[in-house]
């Protein structure tokens, strides 16, 4: 009786199993596996510390160095428990709304959606794919960046690369504001997945906090053997999925009424509500009626598009999708898509000749599926371009570069960390004497800048912003062209730039030649002394943010002369300046309430 | 006849000899540190591997073994700079560098080269000078890479005879060549030798081989015969009697430094300078012994 049951059983569970999906077949047999066993057996937790960082979007430090570099986040921790500004830590480029502020800085896109926050990211391999548990952030100074952690179905260490590759937020909240700067353990409390991961993502968000957020370590816990609770499928979302549909709703010739009240509507008043919604929403949207079909896909509906919170799913096939509506675009948002094979060549040039033509802003920040014909590609379908960012495209060949002086509009461009070399910069300059924004910071191919400035000085007179950060060989006679052919400078970042010495009068000369100045970071160069301070506060009126991290040559007094003469100053960086200790940036605070005035410490 | 035979067992020796020359066993050092700051009241490791305004470091690595000491320019005091900053800031990252494999043991000059390098990326602005010694074991080619700059330097003992010894570098008396980061003030009056400057040599090594790496406090109080003499009597290859060795060395250094009679080698080398001194020289003394030995995990 009894086997006859179980074969009856088993054959019921045989039939299930052809009929239902392999992985709901798994999850039931090991329920009922699980259901005979007496005892659970005892999964093997797995922790594990970064093995590799594999990319990421910014970060302080030069990019041959271990100091404030992304690369201290694999291996153990270095600095935790201990709290403060140390070099061993991994650092991003910039914190808090500072940078936001300024005129450099591009317009937000319309239609982000509320829950994407995310700044910065850096991507993570661990040595063992496990089914995680738990993941452990230590944060030594500043902490409160992270806004999402996500996993990824790929193992990056595999031979061969499956083509569909997941990713599944793991843990994802707004920014908080986190009061103390001391070094904490950050294990939120994760989502479980249906499959082993290897490869985290975090991406961060520091516009709340007071100061750079460091981050030591990341720890991974997980099980090496699949969790026995059964997981159901998580129903995913795809674009693509959701355009596939609109083949069936194109009838013309069939005269439609019956849509009830929205047919007493003007088409701009649905235009207008349709334009609240996010993309997906969007999609959704374009499958329910022919009427609202016809306004989900009207091209003006898509005259800004931001695919960068969608990243993860963005394929050749959902560009694909999107460019029939996307025919009156003018600014669109690929930064951190397409890497990993999602996109390619063929997809974004198809794109890019069918929804180029009236394209004045184009995002490609961390775009690594860029390449040389790509460049040729924009150079030729976006004549009337006026920004492009290519920050940390550090995969793109050099001679990519040369195809960006064919753009003769462009107002801002930004090359942060990107392999360009002098021929092409040069080039660049020659044609694109437009620039109002340019930054080269940590541009490190480029072999010398005093003939970068010179030529900016001689083509590019309408200049409102400049970050040569970390231009490691830019001299004063560079400096002096500069401010002599730019005269309308604003923003002028000279971080950590150590061939430029005060004594040489350099930064005199710019308070006097720059009175439109806004924003000067001179961070590190450890010759800046009080006479460029009191210059700076005699010529400079309209100045609000000030870093002059590191120099020991700057007294008290110079900086009360700064902030009374400057009543807009906002940011002022005083960090590891000997003669500005904690008392004297309390008194200054007490008497400037406005003025942020960073210190920084190391214990 | 007798010729041709002693002759032709030369060669085959030769022969059998370079057949079996191929040792593929790994390579280690197993090193003691000891040493004793010039300060009494500072004491011995005031900050892990300092010794007063001497620094040091051991560093594994899968690929090397590598040391290094570092001598701080005592100079420095008089400006209020505390002088081992500079050198245990500079032997702290060196053995980051080793540890992260930012190295190729065959450049021992680089692993100076990049710490400096480090040294002007720490937001904190450093100040000092100090000379360095790195010397590193590649585990597979059995090849010793060193670098040198300064009058810091090592000894290579095989059979109780010195068979390497590193050379001083000095501009002039008790003045060496010394890396250092100035205050921009002072730029042109304080002496800053590029990385680049140091004396780099590479040779074979042998299991047994016992290599003394020091600071000039040994070797400006103590002989080569009395250095050799206290290295006959390190019999084995155990941590410990190379600890016992190290300190011995260590110890009489410091007792010869304060012998006022006692003509050491500085005191010689100035008196042939035309200097009429005597006694030892008091400064801060670190030796690091180490003795090459099969890798063991």
């Amino acid at each position: 009786m009894l086997t006859l049951l179980s074969m009856f059983y088993y054959i019921c569970l045989r039939r299930r199993s052809r009929s239902g999906t392999r992985g709901e077949a798994l999850s039931s047999r090991r329920a009922v596996e699980s259901g005979q066993r007496a005892t659970l057996p005892i999964s093997v937790e797995v922790e594990q510390y970064a093995k590799e960082v594999l990319d990421f979007s910014s970060h302080y430090g030069s990019e041959n160095s271990m100091s404030y570099t992304m690369w201290n986040l694999a291996g153990m921790p270095n600095v935790y428990p201990s709290s403060g500004d140390f070099t061993q830590t991994a650092v991003f480029r910039a914190y808090g709304t500072w940078w936001e502020q300024c005129a450099s800085a591009p317009l937000p896109f319309r239609r982000t959606p509320k829950a994407f926050h995310s700044q910065d990211y850096i991507e993570l391999a661990f040595e063992e794919p496990v089914y995680p548990t738990a993941v452990e952030v230590l944060e030594t100074y500043h902490p409160g960046a992270i806004v999402q952690i996500m996993a990824c179905s790929l193992n990056p260490f595999s031979q061969n690369p499956p083509t569909d590759i997941r990713w599944e937020v793991l843990w994802a909240e707004e920014p908080t504001k986190v009061l103390t700067p001391q070094a904490r353990q950050f294990s939120p409390s994760i989502k479980q997945l249906s499959f082993p991961t290897n490869l985290i993502r975090v991406e961060v968000n520091s516009s709340l906090l007071k100061y750079y957020t460091e981050l030591d370590a990341v720890v991974l816990r997980g099980q090496k053997d699949r969790p026995i609770l059964s997981l159901y499928k998580m129903p995913r979302i795809d674009i693509c999925d959701l355009s596939d549909s609109d083949e069936d709703l194109s009838d013309p010739g069939h005269i439609n009424l019956g849509n009830g009240y929205f047919d007493k509507l003007p088409y701009e008043l649905i235009q207008l509500i349709v334009s609240h919604l996010t993309l997906p929403d969007l999609c959704r949207l374009t499958q329910t009626c022919k009427l609202l079909h016809q306004h989900c896909c009207d091209p003006l509906q898509y005259i800004q598009l931001s695919l960068q919170p969608y990243w993860a799913r963005l394929s050749d096939t959902s560009l694909g999708h999107l460019q029939g509506r996307c025919t009156l675009l003018q600014r669109l948002n690929l930064s951190w898509t397409g890497n990993r094979g999602a996109l390619t060549l063929t997809g974004f040039s198809s794109f890019m000749n069918a929804c180029g033509g009236s394209l004045v802003c184009l995002e490609l920040s961390c775009c690594h599926f860029l390449s040389e014909p790509c460049l040729e590609v924009i150079s030729q379908t976006c004549p009337g371009l006026q920004e492009l960012n290519l920050s940390s495209c550090d995969r793109l060949h050099p001679q990519a570069f040369t195809h960006i002086s064919k753009l003769t509009q462009l107002r801002r461009l930004v090359l942060y960390r990107t392999k360009i070399e002098q021929t092409a910069m040069l080039s660049i300059l020659t044609f694109c004497i437009e620039l109002r924004h340019l930054n080269l910071g940590s541009c490190v191919m480029i072999e010398d800048y005093d003939v970068v400035a010179s030529m900016l000085a001689v083509r590019c007179r309408s200049l409102r912003s400049l970050d040569l950060w970390r231009c490691r060989n830019l001299t004063e006679r560079g400096l002096a062209e500069l401010a002599a052919g730019c005269r309308l400078l604003e923003e002028l970042d000279l971080g950590w730039c150590s061939t430029l010495q005060s004594s040489s009068g350099c930064f005199q000369h710019l308070a006097r030649n720059l009175p439109c100045l806004r924003k000067l970071f001179l961070t590190a160069n450890r010759t800046v002394c009080d006479s460029d301070i009191e210059e700076l506060a005699a010529n400079c009126p309209a100045l609000q943010h000030l870093d002059i991290l590191g120099t020991r040559m700057v007294s008290s007094s110079s900086l009360r002369k700064l902030l009374q003469a400057c009543p807009k100053l906002l940011l002022l960086d005083v960090s590891f300046c000997s003669q500005v200790d904690a008392r004297i940036v309390q008194e200054l605070c007490g008497l400037f309430p406005n003025v942020a005035i960073k210190k920084s410490f190391t214990q | 006849m007798f010729s041709v035979l002693s002759y032709g067992r030369l060669v085959a020796r030769a022969v059998i000899g370079g057949l079996y020359q191929t040792d593929s066993r790994d390579y280690s050092l197993v090193t003691a540190i000891c040493g004793f700051g010039e300060d009494f009241r500072k004491g011995i490791l005031k900050k892990g591997m300092c010794y007063g305004d001497d620094a040091c470091f051991i560093a594994r690595h899968r690929s090397a073994d590598v040391l290094g000491v570092a001598d701080g320019v005592g100079g420095w005091r008089d400006y209020g700079v505390d002088p081992s900053q500079f050198s245990g800031t500079l032997m702290k990252t060196c053995e980051r560098l080793v540890k992260e494999g930012r190295f190729v043991p065959s450049n021992p000059v680089g692993v100076l080269t990049s710490s400096y390098y480090e040294l002007l990326q720490n937001k904190v602005p450093l100040l000092g000078s100090s000379t360095a010694c790195i010397v590193v074991l590649d585990r597979q080619s059995h090849r010793l890479h060193t670098a040198n700059l300064g009058d810091s330097g090592f000894l290579v003992v095989r059979g109780g005879e010195v068979v390497h010894r590193s050379d001083e570098q000095q501009h002039y008396f008790n003045t060496p060549f010394q890396l250092s980061i100035a205050p921009p003030e002072a730029e042109g009056a304080v002496l800053s030798d590029s990385p680049d400057a140091a004396d780099s040599s590479s040779f074979d090594v042998q299991l047994g081989d016992i290599i003394l790496t020091a600071t000039d406090g040994l070797f400006d109080n103590m002989p080569e015969h009395m250095i050799l003499q206290e290295l006959k009597k390190l019999k084995n290859t155990n941590y410990e009697s190379i600890q016992q060795t190290a300190r011995s060395i260590a110890e009489q250094a410091h007792v010869l430094a304060y012998d006022p009679n006692y003509m050491s080698p500085f005191a010689q080398f100035a008196c042939d300078n035309g200097l009429n001194v005597r006694g030892g020289k008091p400064d801060d003394i670190t030796v690091l012994l180490s003795i090459v030995a099969e890798y063991t995990d």
